[in-house]
């Protein structure tokens, strides 16, 4: 009930006139429905552009966390490192995701604007590659602990390089773990608005969150054409998380029973 | 290919898996390291592997050097105690794997892995996945995945071990005629004293790291080097009874027997169970003991006996029958005898070699 009666008054606020929007008793279930906002948002104003936006940087970001996590992950699952560095390492990966986030705004603000990369795609997929590989180093590092090391020693005997053995025998066992942290790193990609806001300031560089809240200004607040925009940003997380969801539940619940 | 160990020593930490292992392994051969768990013997092989760094001491093979060459470059095969086969992959594919990554053409590979499993008569599973195989089936999978490539050396960790107790003597069997087919140097890690005097060329038996003694099977069962040996190696076990010999006469508590030995002083004897012969009736220089109970196999009984403090057990024929607690009388096969010294547990009967 808490978690669906938001999304259904957005979805509706996002349908109805804004004489609809604001009439009291609302009109809870019956109302005219109109698609005019979405039009407003994706036509006259620059939201698709957002939404293009917002694709790519989630989606580069999520596959560079995937790939350098993935690798960090397996080294630090599987290689014996000096010093304990294995656990000492993961532990340090782990405390970057333990500050606040806007500590390092500033900062951030600061490089990127000395490396010329202030309101370009590139400087947000970074940071959120960047903000992925924690999450992913140690997702990915339960999931290689978890299988058995016999089957990678068996590939290396059976004449297969280190990185073969990974791509050939361990990913696809964890395909599971790793479709669920796909998911995961999207859906932060995906919604984060604190550095997307700081970064971002032009049209073509802003990103759909950001986009959405611009909405809101100092002479009025465009509650459909918000509604319409966020509902339509729902939409590609619940496409991926639905062709995931067999792997998803799978790799949610892997390592919980010895399988 | 020729396989040597040379002084090779493997530690974790302080702790010493292996001390200075010193093995020639022929052309050819099988060889079985056998062992109870903990001695070393997994580490043995996965060091031969590449599995497993040398600490000190050289591994060569066909007389190169190997400590440094990378488990992929070694042409070993494995098959791992829990057969590791892919579970994502096919039976065909699991087989063809080590084709695969050495880019033999599709054609080919088909054509091995039909090849093999044709050999093990595993046809009819190939398109299915590993998880809907028995333990038997998974077991040939693995052994077709190792012979498919035709490498230098077979490596096998306790291979046999996850199968119920009929199929492992089946498989035993196949695995042994298998190897003589294809004439490939194996060596075979076990703690089964029956699968390695079953399956062995040389037996090499090791305890806590050390290599006991190396040598066919049958001179492992006729002639231990050791205590250990002596009593690793048998089923049922070897007896030991502690006493002095002095004056041609072994003396133990409730226990005096002539011998013909030049052995003397503190020694602790030891003798199989098929060299007492349990006698119902008194016979001159016979052992005087009580049975504490017959265990009827089939084709044999064993029978467990005391003789004062001492239990021993004596293999008897399958019609005999003893009533429990009833009196027996002992006679030993003396020169089947063998003393080992108290402390150190070494053997200090002279040793022959059988003709093997």
């Amino acid at each position: 009930m808490f978690a669906i009666a938001p999304v259904y008054w957005m979805l509706t606020i996002s349908l109805k006139t804004e004489v609809e929007q604001f009439a009291t008793p609302p009109p809870w279930f019956v109302f005219t429905p109109t698609l005019a906002h979405y039009y407003d948002a994706f036509i006259t104003r620059g939201f698709g552009q957002y939404l293009l936006t917002s694709a790519i940087v989630a989606v580069i970001s999520t596959a560079g966390a995937l790939v350098i996590g993935t690798l960090a992950a397996y080294a630090l699952a599987r290689f014996e490192l000096p010093f304990r560095l294995n656990r000492r390492l993961s532990l340090w990966i782990l405390s970057t995701r333990m500050f606040p986030a806007i500590v390092t705004a500033v900062p951030l603000f600061l490089m990127m604007r000395d490396l010329r990369l202030l309101n370009t795609r590139v400087a947000l997929i970074l940071i959120y590659t960047a903000f992925n590989l924690p999450f992913v180093v140690w997702m990915m590092r339960g999931f290689f602990a978890d299988l058995p090391r016999d089957l990678e020693e068996a590939a290396l005997v059976d004449g297969d390089s280190r990185l073969g053995a990974l791509l050939r025998v361990v990913l696809p066992l964890v395909a599971p773990g790793l479709a669920a942290t796909a998911v995961f790193c999207l859906i932060v990609s995906w919604n984060e608005f604190l550095f997307a806001l700081v970064l971002t300031q032009t049209e073509a560089a802003m990103t759909l969150p950001v986009g959405i809240a611009g909405r809101v200004t100092q002479y009025e607040i465009k509650w459909g054409v918000m509604s319409a925009a966020a509902s339509v940003a729902i939409v590609p997380i619940l496409v991926f998380a639905l062709a995931l969801q067999k792997y998803l539940v799978r790799g949610l619940s892997m390592g919980a029973v010895k399988g | 290919m020729g396989i040597e160990f040379r002084n090779v020593t493997k530690s974790f930490g302080d702790t010493k898996v292996v001390d200075s292992l010193s093995l020639e392994i022929r052309d050819g051969e099988f060889v079985v390291l056998l062992g109870p768990s903990g001695c070393g013997k997994t580490t043995t092989l996965r060091m031969l592997a590449g599995l497993e760094s040398v600490t000190s001491g050289d591994i060569t093979v066909n007389r190169e050097r190997i400590n440094d060459v990378p488990t992929q470059h070694r042409d070993l095969a494995m098959v791992f105690q829990s057969y590791a086969l892919y579970p994502h992959m096919t039976i065909a594919e699991n087989i063809g794997y080590p084709l695969r990554v050495r880019k033999v053409n599709q054609v080919e590979r088909a054509e091995r892995v039909q090849r093999v499993a044709a050999m093990l008569e595993i046809e009819s599973l190939l398109e299915r996945k590993p998880r809907q195989l028995s333990g038997g089936e998974r077991q040939r999978v693995a052994l077709a995945r190792a012979i498919v490539r035709e490498p230098r050396a077979y490596l096998m960790d306790e291979p046999l071990s996850n199968l119920d107790a009929r199929l492992r003597v089946q498989m035993r069997g196949e695995l042994k005629r298998l190897q003589h087919q294809l004439g490939t140097t194996t060596i075979y890690v076990t703690h089964d004293q029956a699968e390695a005097m079953t399956l062995a060329s040389r037996v090499a038996v090791m305890k806590k790291g050390r290599l006991q003694q190396f040598e066919t099977p049958l001179n492992i069962y006729n002639h231990p080097a050791n205590r250990f040996v002596a009593e690793f190696v048998g089923s049922p076990s070897m007896n030991f009874i502690d006493g002095e010999i002095s004056a041609g006469t072994f003396v133990s508590e409730a226990l005096r027997m002539a011998v013909n030995t030049e052995v003397a002083g503190q020694v602790t004897m030891g003798i199989r169970p098929e060299h007492i012969e349990v006698l119902t009736s008194p016979q001159d220089g016979a052992i005087a003991a009580s049975v504490y109970v017959t265990e009827l196999m089939g084709n044999e009984t064993f029978v467990f006996l005391t003789v004062g403090p001492h239990r021993l057990i004596a293999r008897a024929p399958a019609d005999f029958r003893a009533e429990v607690e009833s009196k027996v009388w002992l006679r030993l096969t003396s020169e089947k005898v063998h003393y080992f010294d108290c402390k150190t547990e070494e053997i200090l009967t002279q040793r022959r070699s059988d003709a093997t």
